[in-house]
């Protein structure tokens, strides 16, 4: 087992603090990086997988800094967030190479095992260039794991991939967290981390906002009023249907739009659909209103 | 891991479009041989023209414009698109990444570069490959040099390709014609000294001697690859968002 520990670390670029002052140990099983966009999460991240030199601080896997110690990657896989690939190798190419940059002894048998495992095979002969985001996203994991890492750090592994290659691609890491490896990934959207990760790190401003088990944050961040407004062919009936669910607390019709009240942010985006359909209505939107996932950190911040 | 390294890095550098332009510079080189030859001039017409075109087109235009292309590439562009996570979050020493780019960048400004001079010269000697060998052998060393110096400069900063135009455009071409103090740090003139110790008939004379050239040449060959595996260790990535 690998243990990523940080202490006391901050990373300021010129005059601008990016982290600060951050203190935590990730261990084995999934952890979930939680913050709104800009928050520092991948400057953490980055960190953490020693592409970026603390400021002030210590980061280290098990008892190594990851600072300029290059050999350190033989038990990380890193899966960066940008999407720069080498376009003119193919999936299956891309993988092989970083087997063998990795030292691993069966390269090519190495390679079709990771490609299997984030279900590229059908498109693993095909040059990356042409490949949709979430292609490329399963060619950049299945690269960081193909030396079978004993921690696996993945920055917004979820962007772009198709909600049934999202479903595959958390059972893969929930199988490998379950060997015991120590998975940390880093979300700005709460339901992707609430379904994954059984620990959670919260960062908002370069802080560390909270930090534990998930169902304690959870009810933090969700024991407050959510709205939303929705947009279906019969508001009036699906209005109906709605007030009938338990997590529904207010409904209003109101300038030809239906808006809702909650407790529950994930139980209603659960709900709606359902509801929909009972009642034979077409759904057109649902949007959360006055929002922003900033406002939910910055409210999760003053408590 | 080297062999892997290097077919990423060559892979790379002949997929764009520009080596293949370059190619096509290098064969200008060879056309205008030939078709100088083709005027009927007498042997030693050929030899001299040819002699001034490897000197003044080969080894002061077509090698640093190759080289500056080239060097800068070779990590610049992974550095530039990103794709250099995939390099550095790999147990490979710094130092290994550093000395394969260079090789592979060294290898391929050389075949675009020293293959077309050394045809040129072959066809302007009238098959006699003295003089194709000599600015060959110079520009190979030249394009050592060259490739070295770019490849620091693109991991010390972003507009390697312009710094290293200027440094090729007013140093060597002006700033090296006017002040022959000047000469000792030119690259351009490194490669002329090593061309004219290797030709007898047809080269053009430089204006360094040999020991100088090579002494400095290896100098600072020496220090921009150490420098450049200084850089590559520190290089940081920042993310898009932070």
């Amino acid at each position: 087992m690998s243990v990523l520990s940080l202490t006391g670390v901050s990373r300021w670029y010129g005059n601008v603090v990016a982290v600060n002052d951050v203190s935590f140990e990730v261990g084995a099983g999934i952890t979930g990086l939680l913050g709104p966009n800009g928050a520092g999460k991948t400057t953490l991240l980055h960190m953490m997988a020693g592409f970026l030199a603390p400021s002030a601080g210590d980061v280290r896997l098990d008892e190594t800094p990851t600072w300029r110690h290059p050999e350190v990657y033989r038990h990380i896989g890193f899966v960066p967030e940008r999407e720069a690939a080498y376009t003119f190798l193919t999936g299956r190419q891309f993988v092989r190479a970083s087997a063998r940059l990795s030292g691993v002894a069966d390269a090519d048998a190495a390679a079709d095992r990771a490609i299997d495992m984030v279900e590229l095979r059908d498109a693993a002969n095909r040059a990356i260039g042409g490949y949709s985001k979430g292609m490329r996203q399963r060619a950049k994991v299945a690269a960081a794991l193909v030396h079978d890492p004993p921690t696996l750090i993945l920055d917004e592994p979820f962007n772009g991939v198709d909600p049934r290659q999202r479903l595959s691609m958390m059972d893969l890491l929930r199988a490998m967290a379950a060997d015991g490896r120590t998975i940390l990934f880093s979300s700005h959207i709460l339901e992707e981390v609430e379904r994954l990760s059984d620990r959670v790190l919260v960062v908002v401003a370069g802080r560390l906002a909270a930090s534990g088990d998930f169902r304690r944050i959870r009810r933090l961040m969700t024991d407050r009023p959510h709205r939303f407004t929705i947009r279906s062919s019969d508001d009036r009936r699906l209005a109906r249907e709605l007030l009938a669910a338990p997590e529904v607390e207010a409904v209003e019709l109101r300038e030809g739009m239906l808006s809702l009240r909650t407790g529950d942010y994930g139980a209603l985006t659960r709900a709606v659909a359902p509801a929909a359909q009972r009642a034979g209505v077409s759904l057109l939107e649902l949007r959360p209103a006055d929002e922003s996932l900033e406002s939910v950190f910055s409210y999760l911040v003053r408590r | 891991m080297i062999a892997t390294l290097a077919s990423l890095t060559l892979r790379a550098l002949l997929n764009r479009r520009r080596t293949l332009l370059l190619g096509l510079l290098g064969a200008l080189i060879v056309a205008v041989a030939a078709i100088y030859r083709l005027g009927g001039p007498t042997a030693d017409e050929s030899l001299d023209f040819t002699g001034r075109l490897l000197a003044n087109f080969g080894i002061a235009v077509l090698l640093p414009l190759v080289a500056v292309i080239i060097g800068t590439a070779a990590l610049g562009s992974e550095l530039d698109d990103g794709t250099i996570v995939y390099l550095l979050a790999k147990p490979v020493p710094r130092s290994i990444i550093v000395l394969v780019k260079f090789v592979v960048a060294w290898a391929v400004t050389g075949l675009l570069v020293a293959v077309p001079m050394l045809l040129a010269g072959v066809i302007g000697a009238g098959g006699d490959p003295g003089l194709g060998i000599g600015y060959g052998v110079a520009a190979l060393l030249g394009g050592l040099e060259y490739t070295a110096v770019f490849l620091a400069l693109s991991l010390i900063t972003s507009r390697a390709l312009v710094i290293g135009l200027a440094y090729v455009v007013v140093w060597e071409g002006v700033v090296a014609g006017l002040f022959a103090g000047t000469r000792i740090v030119s690259i351009r003139q490194h490669a002329l000294a090593v061309a004219d110790a290797l030709t007898t008939d047809g080269g053009v004379p430089a204006e360094l001697a040999l020991g100088t050239a090579v002494v400095v040449g290896a100098l600072v060959t020496a220090a921009a690859v150490v420098l450049a595996v200084r850089r590559l260790s520190l290089v940081e990535l920042r993310g898009e968002t932070g």
